[in-house]
């Protein structure tokens, strides 16, 4: 027992001083101060048909909880699904395979450091939650602090441990192929959202994140308001426009069923399932193995032999400094990365751009093939340093004008080329409009990825918030439309060539101040 | 071809210094540099390669300010650093050919360069396959055939050795000596026998300054008449070792045979000829 605390201690430290950890976190709280707009703020993130909640403990407690909730369960899975992954980089798993530690431990200690790299986080988003309800409650409402801790402890707290365990899972399935592990997230995170339960007390218990109860209740309260029982619109989410233009009505917060309360724990207590269950599959460090099972060729030993070399024997080259090599290098990584499978779903994506109506094509099949490209893009511009070659990089000959910019164009030629034929279809149909914003968006989401990686050196960061902006997109929020499918207009076109330029000039900046360090 | 080191250092903190003052010239042929971890020899040979800068000095090539103009330097550079990786997916002849386009080199004969590199490193045979597949000191050669991609006249082997068996270090060896009759070639490594019979100018560095520099029997001058060799029971190695400085130890009949260094010989011992790593020892132990 010891030791299985001593590892969850020293793998929870060693995350949370991590950068990737500090950026999530100054995310979080920015967008934790969010949840609950200011009384002047021209958003809701709660709303039922026109209504919001006056600012009491009770909406203060149950909105953040539900917004910590549902966007701590996106992001956080893209935060903790690495801790086998950094034990391989790190070799550290070599060691611990050599050790005593059952695997039940050692992935049951990873679950735990999971849970309490997101719980940390939730905590903080707690804290600043209270902290806001001082600066604009309502006047005649006081601090119920119940009202806060009850749904953290019910929604927010069982959510994450859910979403602990299934990063974990994830991690031992797919192994190193984290593309899967993103995407699949990706889809079962949607399904879990959006997949419609029946409003009663049993329906409830099969919410995974548990936040449909409370709405219910809000809903429920603004009924007997209005003396309706017509199905409200319920929003969740940023929905613009001025809150104080919304109805009010009073939140006395939610009085959870026994049954819901068991619920939370079989929840949890699933997750924790799920890992007992695929323990026996766990690799335990042991690649070569897998290989061999593979491809026997790939770890035979080449025969010995004893060839010298004389070097003033060998062919003398030339000066070229040409892009072509690098640009054909760049873009053949991008494609070698990720599972061979994976363009088979990437050709469906291009046949539905073809084939689909332009408008579902462009809205809903285009940001979900560029989103299966998430790591590839992601490892742009860190690539260099998760493989220890920056020191060729930043040695070489002008590494920017030269390297990053064949990176960037290789990757923004890869979007495109998947985009070909909704291109194509917008240049026969003269929608030069269209065609332009999906070309800028192409260029846009590599230049943001290629200044992420740079500014992180690390995948991680534009994961989350590739992850975050596709997923807010399906949602239809139209801030987040990086492509064109909900604005179609020449104003748009000049916005994104605005952003455009704008990350080109970080990028190159960033670039300039690592190779200048 | 000259490079001139003048007064380098890195400096990370008012009190902590990766490089302190370092001074050195260099012509054709081979620089060894020894020092214990940390003594700040990486620091060096990343600065020279362009990869960090120092805080204050210069370092000029041939007059060319390296500091101010990196690209000088990068477009005669060949550079293995101490850790270094490789794109597990590309293939051997795809990585080296991506580094030769890093390095601006092409033309028509690159291609029989690299295929020439591989064959001479014995990599041929594995070419095609990706490196993700290659062992510890397949990937070590391919980071010695990147360094040799662009007819260097400046080669930088931060600890080239490192997963070379016996037989490949000696190869290695000749390939560096007859590297070094065109270029510069500065060699770092804590292994003595890797350096001094090839070095032409060893410089030793401890805690990012550099102690002492000179051609190999120079070095070795130093400490002419203060090598012995001695036995002496077990139990005595402790209270031998706070008088002198104990360079090896072996067992013999049941006691042990000692080398040191001293200024006294302890009883029975007979005085031998220093070699390099008495020097180096002597140099970085006691000094």
């Amino acid at each position: 027992m010891n030791s299985f605390i001593t590892i969850i201690k020293y793998d929870y430290l060693q995350r949370t001083r991590s950068y990737g950890f500090l950026i999530t976190l100054c995310i979080s709280l920015a967008v934790g101060y969010s949840f609950v707009p200011e009384p002047n703020a021209n958003y809701s993130t709660i709303q039922i048909g026109g209504y919001i909640g006056v600012y009491n403990s009770a909406w203060f407690g149950y909105v953040t909880a539900i917004m910590t909730s549902v966007f701590l369960s996106l992001i956080g899975f893209y935060l903790v699904n690495s801790g086998i992954k950094t034990d391989v980089e790190t070799k550290v798993g070599q060691i611990m395979s050599t050790t005593a530690i059952k695997n039940l431990t050692y992935l049951l200690a990873k679950t735990w450091s999971n849970f309490l790299v997101l719980l940390t986080i939730a905590c903080l988003v707690f804290l600043m939650s209270v902290l806001l309800f001082f600066l604009y409650h309502d006047t005649g409402y006081s601090l119920e602090i119940g009202q806060f801790i009850t749904p953290y402890l019910l929604i927010t707290v069982p959510s994450l441990f859910l979403v602990s365990s299934l990063a974990l899972v994830s991690e031992v399935v797919f192994g190193r192929f984290s593309v899967l592990q993103n995407i699949s997230f990706f889809f079962l995170f949607g399904v879990l959202m959006v997949y419609a339960l029946p409003k009663t007390n049993s329906g409830f218990m099969l919410d995974a994140f548990g936040s449909k109860i409370v709405t219910h209740q809000m809903e429920a309260t603004v009924k007997g308001i209005i003396g309706s029982n017509e199905n409200m619109g319920l929003n969740i989410g940023y929905v613009i426009g001025n809150s104080e233009e919304n109805k009010r009505f009073e939140f006395n917060g939610v009085n959870f069923p026994t049954l819901f309360i068991v619920s939370r724990i079989l929840w949890s207590l699933l997750g924790l399932l799920l890992v007992v269950s695929i323990t026996p599959f766990f690799h335990r460090f042991d690649f070569r193995k897998s290989l061999s099972l593979k491809n026997p060729k790939a770890i035979e030993v080449p025969p010995k032999t004893t060839n010298s070399l004389t070097l003033s024997n060998l062919p003398t080259t030339q000066i070229d400094y040409g892009v072509l090599t690098l640009l054909k290098t760049e873009f053949l990584l991008l494609i070698r990365n990720g599972k061979k499978w994976m363009w088979f779903l990437n050709l469906m994506g291009m046949a539905f751009l073809g084939f689909l109506s332009m408008e579902i094509a462009h809205q809903l099949v285009l940001p979900i093939l560029w989103f299966l490209q998430v790591s590839r893009l992601s490892e742009l511009t860190s690539k260099e340093f998760s493989n220890e070659v920056h020191y060729f990089s930043f040695s070489s000959y002008r590494p920017i004008t030269r390297l990053l910019f064949s990176q960037i164009l290789a990757a923004s030629l890869l979007l495109m080329v998947l985009a070909t034929p909704l291109l194509i279809r917008f240049a026969f149909a003269g929608d030069f409009i269209a065609m332009t914003s999906v070309i800028l968006g192409a260029i846009g989401i590599v230049l943001f990825a290629a200044v992420l990686g740079m500014l992180s050196k690390g995948k991680k960061l534009f994961e989350v918030l590739f992850f975050m902006i596709s997923y807010a997109y399906i949602n239809a929020i139209p801030f987040l439309d990086y492509f064109g499918g909900m604005n179609h207009d020449l104003p748009y076109v000049l916005k994104m060539s605005f952003i455009v330029l704008g990350l080109s000039t970080i990028g190159l900046l960033t670039r300039k101040y690592q190779l200048r360090q | 071809m000259k490079l001139e080191i003048q007064n380098v250092s890195k400096r990370y903190s008012k009190e902590k210094y990766g490089l302190r003052d370092f001074s050195i010239t260099l012509d054709k042929g081979i620089l060894g540099l020894l020092g214990p971890n940390g003594a700040g020899k990486s620091t060096l040979l990343k600065m020279i390669a362009t990869v960090t800068k120092p805080t204050d000095g210069m370092l000029l090539l041939n007059k060319n300010n390296i500091v101010k103009d990196p690209n000088y330097m990068r477009k005669q550079l060949g550079f293995l650093p101490q850790d270094f990786g490789v794109y597990p997916n590309l293939n051997a002849i795809e990585f080296l050919s991506y580094i030769a386009a890093m390095k601006g080199v092409g033309g028509s004969n690159l291609k029989a360069r690299v295929e020439q590199l591989l064959e001479g490193l014995n990599l041929i045979e594995s070419a095609h396959k990706p490196i993700g597949t290659y062992s510890g000191g397949m990937k070590q050669r391919v980071g010695i055939a990147q360094a040799l991609l662009n007819q260097p006249k400046i080669v930088i082997f931060d600890e080239p050795t490192v997963g070379l068996d016996p037989e490949e270090r000696v190869r290695f060896r000749n390939l560096i000596s007859d590297l070094a009759n065109e270029s510069i070639v500065i060699l770092s490594s804590h292994i003595v026998s890797d350096i001094d019979t090839i070095a032409d100018t060893i410089a030793i560095m401890k805690n990012g300054a550099l102690i002492c520099t000179g051609n190999p029997e120079e070095i070795i001058k130093h400490i002419e008449g203060k090598v012995y060799e001695t036995t002496i029971a077990k139990e005595s190695l402790s209270e031998f070792k706070n008088i002198h400085l104990v360079v090896s130890t072996a067992r013999k009949n049941g006691a042990l045979l000692i080398r040191y260094i001293s200024e006294n010989a302890a009883p029975n011992s007979i005085s031998c000829a220093p070699n390099l790593e008495d020097a180096y020892l002597f140099r970085t132990k006691s000094e």
